[in-house]
């Protein structure tokens, strides 16, 4: 007993087994882009805390110093103000280290922070050359390439994402638009462009760790002192990218996390035929 | 419509059509539905967790292991209390990231210079206390480890009397992350390398400044390894003035080193005494944890 089976992209498939015996799921991610989409996490996480203590020891926002403690850092400053009006979160030695007590291997560790830092950094390029190997054989490129239409359709998605949490509040059914290609057109702006940001902050990084020899690469950042804000605010990027990437993940649901830790996926889209014989 | 407007008009066609073949070229493929047992679903699921799982697991023990012994400290995680901060991936990381600067390095590669319009301040970053000035008229540098076998010391009418001077506009890179452009002149480091050649299989130099202090005055001596090839490179000064004028004692009167392929702390206020050395001579910074090659 055999049956045909019309996918919608014209592929056969045919099966002797009957349905209920069977799933259909589509490869999603790549082996070596799952591996290294989870590598980048602690990656990231050991450059910003070891490249926040590396700031602390020369801050690039800085003003003259200040009268009393002759700080002249605004990041100490930040971390005064919140010891100031909410003490309760304060339990440190000095309330100028407040922020890089808590978001970098802390004040006084430059040597140190300078060694994980390039640890990490020489494992973020060695995972990024993964990532792009896994991209190219498992053909996940192309989904990731910006396309004409997308002006419009990340329009659509945005004015979406703007009107949900009044949907929730108000209680209304919000549709979400639908596409046929793997990723939505903000969903590929995100992706497509923090893969770029990761060129970016590998690229200014060099520019700013070997002005002399690289200065080529330096000057196309406008200098040692330009790239160096290139470099710093990258990291926000990066930063920025997580929060949403991490709440849309879990609205999206299970199948979407699974797919980064399995690589396949139940969403298929699935044929007519398929459906009628149920 | 004119012929001009219909060539214009087909032009922006056939733009339009060789974007969209391109795109075409580049856009997604449908994904292959693939048809599997659920029970196999079921495996592929338990093996890649487990995989992941324990890959998570490894991270975290291997990550934790480099972190230091402050951050253990902080996060309440010091099991050996006071390891010494011996991390062997981040030393190996130190060191990896030395040899991809000395690969790098080129003797022929010139840095990049400045117009005078592009000069900035430059803090006096003695790591300790300032010097006292008094030692500047009995100043000598003493050159060791020559192919003479001898021992040269000459004081600085003789070498500014001796040498030609040259000039520079170029940028000093402090590790800590600021940056200065500043006017000095001095001699190569590669003509007195001539004058007074080293021994033959010399490949480093030890430069030292015995009237460097410490935080609290006490006397500290200040010394850095420079290789030879850093040495010889035209850009590498015996600096003598800075803007303009001699030296002041911020600065490092009367000569100090000015190499700006390396990072600030390599370049040593103050020299006494250079001494050329077949193996690699200890680094004052490179004992406190900072890598010892420092090539911008």
């Amino acid at each position: 007993m055999s049956r045909v089976m019309q996918l919608t992209d014209g592929k056969i498939v045919t099966s002797a087994r009957p349905l209920e015996d069977r799933a259909l799921v589509v490869r999603r991610h790549h082996l070596l882009v799952r591996i290294s989409h989870w590598l980048t996490i602690p990656l990231l996480i050991g450059l910003i805390l070891s490249g926040l203590s590396i700031y602390w020891a020369s801050p690039i926002y800085h003003h003259g110093p200040d009268p009393q403690s002759g700080n002249t850092d605004y990041l100490a400053d930040a971390g005064t103000l919140l010891c100031a009006h909410m003490p309760w979160l304060c339990h440190d030695a000095d309330p100028a280290h407040w922020v890089y007590n808590h978001f970098s291997l802390g004040p006084f560790m430059l040597a140190v922070a300078l060694r994980v830092h390039w640890l990490c950094a020489y494992l973020f390029m060695l995972n990024g050359l993964v990532f792009l190997i896994g991209l190219g054989i498992g053909g996940g490129w192309r989904p990731l390439v910006p396309r004409l239409s997308d002006a419009g359709g990340g329009l659509q998605m945005a004015r979406y994402y703007v009107g949900v949490p009044y949907a929730i509040l108000a209680r209304r059914r919000r549709v979400h638009p639908g596409f046929r290609t793997k990723y939505n057109p903000l969903q590929r702006l995100a992706y497509c462009s923090v893969v770029v940001a990761g060129f970016l902050a590998v690229a200014t990084g060099w520019a700013i760790h070997k002005p002399a020899q690289l200065s080529w690469l330096t000057a196309i950042f406008g200098g040692f002192d330009k790239a160096r804000v290139w470099h710093f605010w990258l990291m926000w990027f990066f930063v920025a990218f997580a929060g949403p990437h991490i709440v849309l993940v879990f609205a999206d649901g299970w199948d979407t996390l699974r797919s980064m830790i399995t690589g396949w996926s139940t969403r298929v889209t699935r044929p007519k035929a398929y459906e009628h014989e149920h | 419509m004119s012929t001009k407007q219909k060539d214009a008009a087909v032009k922006t066609g056939m733009r339009f059509e060789f974007l969209k073949r391109l795109q075409d070229a580049v856009s997604e493929r449908p994904l292959e539905a693939i048809e599997v047992d659920p029970s196999s679903l079921v495996r592929w699921s338990r093996r890649d967790l487990l995989l992941f799982g324990a890959g998570g697991v490894a991270t975290l023990i291997v990550g934790g292991s480099q972190l230091p012994s402050e951050v253990l400290r902080r996060l309440g995680l010091d099991f050996y209390k006071n390891d010494g901060d011996n991390r062997r991936l981040l030393s190996k990381a130190v060191r990896v990231d030395d040899d991809v600067s000395a690969a790098l390095y080129s003797e022929h590669h010139l840095v990049p210079t400045y117009a005078k319009s592009q000069i900035t301040p430059l803090k006096n970053n003695y790591n300790g206390a300032t010097p006292d000035p008094s030692y500047i008229p009995e100043w000598q540098l003493t050159v060791d480890g020559l192919a003479s076998g001898l021992s040269v010391s000459v004081n600085i009418r003789t070498l500014l009397g001796s040498f030609r001077l040259h000039e520079q506009i170029t940028r000093l890179v402090c590790v800590e992350g600021w940056s200065a452009i500043s006017w000095w002149a001095g001699l190569r480091f590669d003509e007195l390398l001539r004058v007074y050649p080293p021994k033959s299989d010399a490949k480093w130099a030890r430069m030292e400044s015995s009237v460097n202090r410490g935080p609290w005055g006490n006397p500290d001596p200040y010394y850095v390894s420079l290789d030879l090839s850093t040495a010889r490179h035209p850009q590498t000064l015996l600096a003598t003035h800075l803007n303009g004028k001699p030296l002041t004692v911020e600065h490092g009167a009367p000569l100090r080193l000015i190499a700006p392929v390396k990072l600030g702390l390599k370049n040593i206020k103050a020299i006494t005494r250079i001494t050329y050395t077949k193996d690699e001579p200890p680094d004052y910074w490179a004992k406190r944890g900072y890598s010892r090659y420092d090539g911008i």
